[in-house]
């Protein structure tokens, strides 16, 4: 494997957006987060009982929605950094068929000793709208890139 | 006014102050029923195509900041999931285990406010956990808002912080997880 490049932290800036990640949700796709996870709740599993629930599709569990807003820090910020806080709003589903594009902006950038610190605002939005939406804040090292 | 919903709405209140503070559950803390591994890493990763080489490459894992490999931090929740029992899940309304008790939030269903939607999931993860560390999690009712009007009915928000800690006691996150217990008002679902 090809070694991650880790983000210059005396590089970043208020206002740097975070390259966009585009997640094909397939029904496929949420069984697997969902088990992944450790979610048997069959609304993420089973169309028929989502159906019964009054979905018309299965939808994604929550645990994949972090799972997924990480994987987005750290696509971009690289294998260094620390998700230290997540904070997400839950807005509409996201079904089996569907598509979400995460979008993320830097919010403020600050540093506690060696400790570069960096705050982004991010939201995943299908055809529906929002589907999450919220502030993350991940750490990394301010002596620069050590890839 | 008539006594008999003021008695009600009162005795409501009174049910949902009492709620602050309890667990949920039965009290006792979640034990993770695996230590932290690295199938059940390999097995996140690939769900999530997460090709962070910290969770799954102890080679390179061992030259970063971390000095080897570690669970994905959003992974935390995972650790103390219950292991379902498949047979019956539907029938109990997707709860993995039959469930000890009552739950806390019948005090909102028996009200009226049966509907739940959840709301917010904020973690705070202190530090990352590393292979064969076995989590447990507690979790109590920290606050339960006024009546709020919103687009979907006139609810309650209940929030929720589960507390994990690892085998020596130390906290190594937090979440605080924000429901609508709300009663509907007829919208398209």
């Amino acid at each position: 494997m090809k070694a991650p490049i880790n983000i210059d932290f005396s590089q970043v800036k208020v206002g740097d957006e975070l390259p966009q990640l585009f997640i094909d949700v397939t029904a496929t796709v949420v069984v697997a987060g969902a088990i992944a996870t450790r979610d048997f709740m069959p609304v993420h599993h089973d169309r028929n009982y989502a159906n019964k629930q009054g979905a018309p599709e299965i939808f994604m569990n929550i645990l994949s929605d972090t799972a997924y807003c990480s994987r987005f820090l750290t696509d971009w910020a690289g294998p260094e950094a620390m998700v230290r806080k997540l904070s997400i709003r839950l807005g509409v589903p996201a079904f089996a068929g569907s598509a979400l594009t995460y979008t993320g902006t830097v919010t403020a950038v600050s540093q506690r000793g060696t400790e570069g610190i960096i705050e982004i605002s991010l939201r995943a939005t299908n055809d529906l709208g929002d589907h999450v939406s919220g502030v993350a804040v991940i750490g990394l090292p301010a002596s620069g890139a050590s890839a | 006014m008539n006594a008999e919903p003021n008695d009600a709405s009162a005795n409501f209140a009174h049910a949902v102050a009492a709620l602050v503070g309890r667990p949920v559950g039965s009290g006792k803390a979640s034990v993770a029923p695996d230590p932290v591994n690295q199938p059940m890493i390999r097995h996140w990763a690939a769900a999530f195509e997460d090709t962070n080489p910290v969770y799954t490459d102890p080679e390179f894992a061992a030259g970063t900041r971390f000095g080897g490999i570690v669970a994905p931090p959003l992974m935390l929740q995972t650790w103390t999931m219950a292991t379902p029992m498949i047979t019956g899940i539907a029938e109990r309304g997707g709860a993995p285990v039959p469930s000890e008790g009552t739950s806390p939030m019948t005090v909102f269903d028996e009200a009226g406010f049966v509907g739940t939607l959840a709301s917010n999931s904020e973690f705070e993860i202190m530090r990352y956990l590393r292979i064969g560390e076995t989590i447990s999690a507690t979790t109590i009712i920290e606050s339960v808002s006024e009546q709020k009007k919103t687009r979907i009915g006139p609810g309650h928000f209940v929030t929720w912080v589960t507390t994990y800690v690892d085998d020596s006691g130390e906290t190594v996150g937090i979440q605080r997880f924000r429901i609508l217990k709300f009663k509907p008002e007829g919208v398209p679902s």
